[in-house]
């Protein structure tokens, strides 16, 4: 028998109607994105909207310039990090720094919390980019946003249903269960389906859409199935390594095929902790939160 | 218990108490484990001290029986941590990795402490 969901004030279906509501990108990202997909648009016309917001500028400059990329030489100008990058590297990072954007603007309980939330997503971006390079996959880029993203659907329970989600985290912590098992008893549905609504709203590319609906259970994520693994490998990693936290302190169980066809040789996991270990301690000191 | 200073605070110690800025917004929750971006959060929030678990040694050096219980902390966290999975080979090939490297970041900013 097919468990139906309980019937509650935060139905998905109203959370979609709510869509409107839904967070937005700054107008700046959502430009960048359009550039990015024009094939006529050039490194200059990039430049020109990034120097426009100083805030974004600063940012993306000392990003580029982090270990985390590094270049050899110090990069002083926007368009020397655009063409050293390229486009979608460029997109990539802005909407990064966006996301955390997302997170500082919202009132929330403590510090504390963010952090440790902020932490596991840049864990996981990290995690996913180590595992990407460890297994040739040619778009890290795409692997560590995917990484970012994943839980962002947290975010959206957080700010649309904060009364739920108090319930939802005093679940887990009594019964020290998974949240998404917390999630499903108290909502009907997990923080999966509901960071798939806000990455369609986003237009965010179908791929990045199947890793954040995926990410429990990346076998079923059809043709994305191996990026989902990946992020699901990652996950697991972070959370084995202390890297903050997404809201529960347990391990998943592993999605035995997408392990499979990850083909990560068992000694191999001691060297992508090593190198989720050290590129976290680069990465977090440049792109910190700060409440 | 030790109260250590923070300048004296090493990836691995273990939080005994929440640590609360002036405005009481908690910064990190007790039994966090300490790594060296937390350690840096609280001198930016201007904490002096912080209590952790461990025994001080009474000369004030290094104080080596907070490193055992930092050791037997992150043991017993794991394990607590993949209690429902641990029996999925893999992800007790996992778990050992993870230990192992977090014993080593323990090991590695002790080296770093140490004067040269």
């Amino acid at each position: 028998m097919t468990k139906m969901p309980k019937t509650n004030p935060h139905d998905l279906s109203r959370i979609i109607d709510r869509v409107e509501d839904l967070p937005t990108l700054p107008r700046t990202v959502l430009r960048i994105t359009e550039l990015v997909n024009d094939p006529k648009s050039s490194a200059r016309d990039l430049a020109r909207i990034i120097t426009d917001d100083q805030v974004l500028a600063a940012r993306l400059l000392r990003l580029v310039n982090s270990s985390f990329y590094g270049f050899p030489q110090r990069i002083s100008t926007i368009t020397g990090a655009i063409v050293l990058l390229g486009f979608d590297a460029i997109r990539n990072l802005l909407l990064t720094t966006s996301v955390f954007d997302l997170f500082a603007t919202r009132k929330k309980a403590s510090v504390f919390r963010q952090e440790q939330f902020w932490d596991h997503s840049l864990g996981c971006a990290v995690g996913a980019k180590v595992i990407g390079n460890q297994l040739r996959y040619d778009k890290v880029e795409e692997l560590f946003v995917s990484g970012l993203l994943h839980d962002i659907g947290k975010i959206v329970e957080m700010i649309f249903m904060p009364e739920a989600f108090k319930e939802i985290n005093n679940l887990v912590k009594n019964d020290n269960i998974l949240m998404i098992t917390a999630e499903e008893k108290i909502l009907g549905y997990s923080h999966p389906e509901v960071g798939r609504l806000l990455a369609e709203k986003w237009n965010l590319p179908p791929k990045l859409i199947h890793v954040i609906l995926q990410h429990h259970q990346p076998s079923e994520a059809g043709r994305f199935s191996f990026e989902s693994a990946i992020v699901h490998l990652a996950d697991i990693l972070c959370r084995s390594l202390n890297i903050g936290s997404g809201g529960d302190n347990k391990m998943p169980p592993l999605d035995k095929m997408a392990w499979e066809s990850l083909r990560i040789r068992p000694r191999a996991i001691e060297f992508i902790l090593a190198e989720i270990t050290k590129e976290f301690d680069d990465i977090s000191l440049f792109i910190t939160y700060t409440p | 218990m030790a109260i250590i200073h923070v300048n004296d605070l090493k990836p691995g110690m273990i939080l005994i108490d929440s640590v609360y800025n002036q405005q009481e917004l908690l910064l990190l929750e007790k039994d966090t484990a300490l790594t060296k971006k937390r350690i840096w959060i609280l001198k930016t929030w201007g904490i002096k001290r912080v209590s952790v678990k461990g025994k001080p040694k009474v000369d004030g050096k290094t104080a080596i029986e907070i490193e055992i219980e930092s050791r037997e902390t992150i043991e017993k966290e794991l394990k607590a941590k993949f209690e429902d999975v641990i029996d999925d080979p893999v992800m007790e090939e996992i778990m050992k990795a993870a230990q192992r490297q977090l014993l080593k970041n323990l090991n590695d900013q002790d080296a770093e402490n140490k004067p040269t």
